[in-house]
């Protein structure tokens, strides 16, 4: 259940209506917007139903949530969040902000294959306008005898060429006991589709300080997404970006299909950003271009694109891949796109990081 | 940023930074006594509920703690919405040695 209320609401009056739902045993979560704020109720609503919330001070509307993702429903925020990436004081860089009006371009390679090539394509996509630095430290490979990610070591190279490159950097976490080194090495914690309903590893993340880029399932629907993303935003962690990565389909001339109505129905269910991954969706680099440009057309709020110096040689995906000049070509052509979308692309002044300069 | 500050200068003011950590350690070691009493209290307050045949969990007086908390934050210039839940998690604490008898 969701209270919407008067835009002259008081404190007072905010305390004395949360104060009511939470004596039954709810709580409740307070989302401030320019013209409302809203009270979202957590928890049984049945416990509510001799309360008469309508008439206390304030209260402009109540509203049932008959939709089993509460947090993450559009109802329950006043208005789109946006989710800020590398916003953490104890470390200097750049932060990329996902949900506000700039598109935002994740690229990186599919796996961490040493310093060097990490480091020549961070510097690749920052100064080609991609805001955060993709790299697979640990990787769910359909073969167990498919070259498994460096691990460990690929995390520490992921840190150290974000300190030199101020880019945020994000990467898969596997398993629950990976999650406190990849948190102190990474920016975001990225959940592969096929964690997506791991549910013991999304109520852990929830717990962790960090935004999480939750990729949808092979053959999950747009409801399990949304209540895979409830699973982490119940425990604390509002920070969740979703990303639409192809879908399984009979088709086989594409890796997977890319749901692109995916993202107006989920911008219209949530209020959390949407970004689409084209590299695993067409599964040939070919189809990064011509994905990409649709995932921006229905209104994605970023992307995330597999980039290689040598795609020829990458261990993992190198197919997929696109060359450090494809990906500069592939964000000269995304620009024409973003504007008739109504957003820019790359860094805005929204990805500046709130209050003192870095 | 600052510009490269004179020694002296530099040293004064790890000096008083210094200070106000151990300052910081204190009201740590305060909140935590602070925190232990609060829990002592509790688990008598269990205690007489069951003599007087309340029941132990009371959301009311829990809704009650929290309002009155976020209200003497806006007023100190805290985030209300950081001590809610912060005082949520004070409730939790006392809660459990009530039901744990």
């Amino acid at each position: 259940m969701i209270i919407i209320t008067r835009a002259s609401i008081t404190d007072a009056e905010l305390d004395a209506i949360r104060e009511r739902i939470e004596q039954r045993g709810m709580r409740t979560h307070l989302s401030r917007g320019v013209e409302r704020t809203i009270i979202g109720c957590i928890g049984d609503e049945s416990l509510l139903a001799e309360v008469p919330l309508r008439s206390m001070p304030g209260v402009e509307d109540v509203v049932p949530v008959l939709k089993p993702y509460k947090l993450a429903s559009r109802e329950f925020a006043a208005a789109p969040s946006v989710v800020r990436v590398g916003d953490d004081p104890s470390r200097p860089g750049r932060v990329a902000a996902f949900g506000g009006p700039a598109i935002a371009i994740i690229a990186g390679p599919c796996s961490v294959e040493g310093p060097d090539m990490l480091r020549e394509t961070a510097e690749a996509v920052r100064d080609a306008g991609g805001v955060m630095l993709r790299g697979g430290a640990f990787k769910p490979r359909t073969s167990p005898y498919a070259f498994q990610g460096l691990g460990a070591s690929a995390l520490k190279m992921l840190a150290d060429v974000r300190r030199t490159t101020g880019m945020p950097v994000v990467t898969e976490v596997m398993d629950p006991r990976q999650i406190d080194d990849v948190a102190e090495h990474a920016d975001m914690l990225q959940v592969g589709a096929r964690n997506m309903q791991n549910f013991s590893l999304l109520s852990e993340l929830g717990r962790v300080k960090r935004p999480v880029l939750l990729k949808r399932g092979l053959s999950a629907t747009i409801k399990e997404l949304l209540m895979a993303a409830e699973y982490i935003m119940a425990q604390g962690n509002r920070d969740v970006v979703l990303c639409e990565r192809g879908i399984r389909t009979f088709e086989v001339a594409t890796r997977n299909t890319l749901d692109v109505a995916a993202v107006p129905v989920l911008k219209r269910e949530t209020h959390l950003p949407v970004i689409v991954d084209p590299s695993h969706a067409g599964g040939v680099a070919d189809l990064v271009a011509p994905l990409s440009f649709a995932a921006i057309a229905a209104g994605a709020d970023g992307l995330i694109v597999e980039v290689h110096p040598d795609p020829a040689n990458a261990l993992s995906d190198g197919d997929q891949s696109l060359s450090l000049d494809g990906f500069r070509e592939l964000m000269r052509r995304l620009g024409p796109f973003a504007a008739a979308a109504g957003r820019s692309l790359g860094a805005s002044a929204d990805g500046a990081r709130a209050g003192a300069a870095a | 940023m600052t510009t490269d500050p004179s020694p002296a200068a530099r040293d004064a003011a790890l000096d008083t930074l210094g200070r106000y950590r151990q300052q910081i350690e204190q009201l740590d070691r305060d909140l935590v006594s602070l925190l232990a009493k609060r829990v002592a209290l509790s688990k008598e307050i269990g205690a007489m509920k069951r003599v007087a045949g309340l029941p132990t969990l009371d959301p009311a007086r829990g809704a009650e703690v929290t309002r009155r908390a976020a209200a003497l934050a806006r007023d100190a210039s805290l985030n209300d919405e950081k001590v809610r839940d912060i005082f949520w998690h004070v409730i939790g604490l006392s809660r459990a040695v009530q039901v744990d008898e």
